[in-house]
């Protein structure tokens, strides 16, 4: 403390009226504390106003007419106090200024000098204050990054096919949003008039990134949309921050179905952006790639390919026709030469035909006489000797016919002096008789005799019945 | 899905493959090499196309519907 000082607030006491409240050697004083804290608040204001940079802690947003926090870096901090009409005015919500922000700071050095029954407090009187951007949320998310990319999550979605005229999309933004307005605005230019399923969801505070995760879950599994999109008006990246949560990033990587981003404005690039097929800095632009085609403009499209491939197909007939018509005038010509030529050519050969016909039938008769005569010859010659052959042969068959007669003549001779020789009659005639049974049957022995008993006895010239005497008779 | 319908020989047709087909088949034609036959058989083709492709256009443009998740999931556990 000066003389300056103690002069302008006339902390000085003179010593001594009372001992026991007399100074100390070497340091002037003592002074009334009160006046000398608000000597010190004026010399503190008294320094130059300047803007500090540094990491927001401790921040309180209380119903209070100050909002304290501290400003801290590696180095060191300061406490820090805003009235609140100034926080309002910096147009900050009570949630962009938390733990880890980084700030910039405007304003000078007070000091509250306390009272009876209020403890003093020195700080950093801020007037001006605004969001710094980096710090640690942004690190957080450059490492965050780095590792998704690592890991290949960035690739998956960047490599499905995306309809380019999907039938039903999904969207998943906050209900009521001025960027639900702007998408369907968008769709609108399209022409497009198909089916949207909204998943709503909280969009900024904590809850907002698995609520987020799960509506885009939900929307691939049941509501067969073929385009997901995920959208979100601008802010600080502390406001965005959902849209950098490790779970709903890694979701929307290996979510099936194309997921478009738009979220937060130009500037702003969350993971969310770098995983999804598509990133969008609107919602309008959001609308344009979920729906590629242009339906009006598609449709006058169709209509002119239409007509152009009518056109084709006619013309091609008709020109083909053309060709042909063309064409075939040189073959008709072609033909007629032809067949001209052919008819000279019969003629020719009728002339040359009956000419050679007259020669080859001369030249045949004579073969043909030729060759009968030779066969006339030949038979005559071949008749003559059959001929005499006949002769020869009747001349054989009349002698061999003569012998014959003669051999079957003396055999018959021969067997009719055998067969008399062999005849019983003859025998009869020599005096012999034959013994017969009742039958007729021959009776060779004596006991044939007599068993039969009356018998006949056939002599030449006749029968006589006999009868065998007694045994004892014979005697 | 829905959009797609199955063409030829099982080949799935969607509006994208459609016109992608209908710009080859331009080019073709464009290039004055088909003969007649194949001409004519690639503007068959193609008309089929742009009635596929029309047809697709169609759907999307017949008024637009708003469905909510949360609705349609309750009514998939209804069914359940």
């Amino acid at each position: 403390m000066n003389a300056g000082l103690r002069a302008q607030h006339g902390v000085e006491r003179p010593g001594g009226a009372d001992a026991a409240r007399a100074g100390i050697a070497g340091y002037p004083g003592p002074f009334a504390v009160g006046r000398y804290a608000a000597g010190l608040r004026e010399r503190l204001r008294e320094l130059a106003r300047v803007s500090l940079i540094g990491e927001a802690t401790g921040v309180r947003v209380g119903a209070g007419p100050n909002v304290y926090f501290e400003l801290r870096d590696s180095d060191g901090a300061i406490p820090c106090a805003m009235w609140r009409t100034d926080f309002e005015r910096q147009g900050l919500s009570p949630d962009e200024l938390r733990d880890g922000v980084e700030v910039v700071a405007a304003g000078g050095c007070d000091f509250y000098p306390g009272s009876a029954s209020a403890s003093p407090r020195f700080a950093f009187r801020v007037q001006e204050l605004r969001l710094a951007g980096e710090g640690d949320l942004l690190a957080r998310l450059a490492r965050l990054r780095r590792q998704l990319a690592e890991e290949g999550l960035f690739e998956p979605q960047k490599h499905l096919r995306r309809r380019a005229l999907p039938r039903r999309i999904g969207v998943v933004t906050a209900d009521g949003s001025a960027a639900r307005r702007d998408f369907l605005a968008g769709l609108d230019r399209r022409g497009w008039r198909g089916t949207i399923v909204w998943a709503y969801a909280p969009v900024q505070d904590r809850r907002a990134a698995p609520a987020i995760a799960a509506a885009v879950r939900d929307l691939a599994a049941f509501a067969e949309v073929e385009a997901i999109v995920v959208m979100r008006g601008g802010g600080s990246i502390a406001d965005l921050w959902a849209f950098c949560d490790e779970t709903l990033c890694r979701t929307v990587a290996l979510t099936p179905v194309p997921v478009i981003s738009a979220v937060g404005h130009h500037v702003d690039r969350t993971l969310i952006d770098d995983v999804a097929a598509v990133c969008c800095s609107t919602p309008t632009h959001a609308a344009d790639a979920a729906v590629e085609v242009d339906c009006g403009l598609a449709r006058q499209e169709l209509v002119a390919a239409a007509r152009s491939l009518d056109a084709t197909s006619r013309e091609a007939v008709l020109a083909r026709a053309r060709v042909l018509v063309a064409g075939s005038r040189a073959p008709r010509e072609h033909l007629d030469r032809q067949r001209r030529r052919l008819h000279q050519l019969a003629r020719e050969l009728r002339a040359t035909t009956a000419r050679g016909r007259a020669q080859r039938l001369e030249f045949q008769r004579r073969i043909a006489l030729r060759v009968l005569q030779r066969k006339a010859g030949a038979a005559g010659r071949s008749a003559a000797g059959e001929r005499r052959a006949i002769v020869s042969r009747s001349r054989m068959l009349a002698g061999a016919e003569g012998r014959a007669r003669e051999r079957r003549t003396a055999a018959l001779t021969a067997f009719g002096a055998a067969l008399r020789a062999h005849d019983p009659e003859r025998t009869l005639e020599r005096g012999y008789a034959l013994a017969l049974d009742e039958r007729g049957e021959p009776l060779v022995t004596p006991a044939a005799v007599r068993r039969a008993g009356r018998f006949a006895l056939r002599l030449a010239g006749g029968a006589v019945a006999a009868k065998a005497l007694d045994p004892k008779e014979e005697r | 899905m829905t959009t797609e319908m199955t063409a030829g020989a099982g080949q799935a047709r969607t509006y994208e493959t459609a016109v992608e087909r209908l710009e080859e088949i331009i080019a073709r034609l464009d290039s004055n090499e088909p003969g007649l036959r194949e001409t004519l058989e690639l503007c068959g083709e193609g008309r089929a196309l742009i009635e596929f492709a029309a047809g697709e256009l169609e759907a999307v443009g017949r008024g637009l519907e708003e469905l909510r998740l949360d609705d349609l999931i309750q009514r998939l556990e209804q069914e359940a």
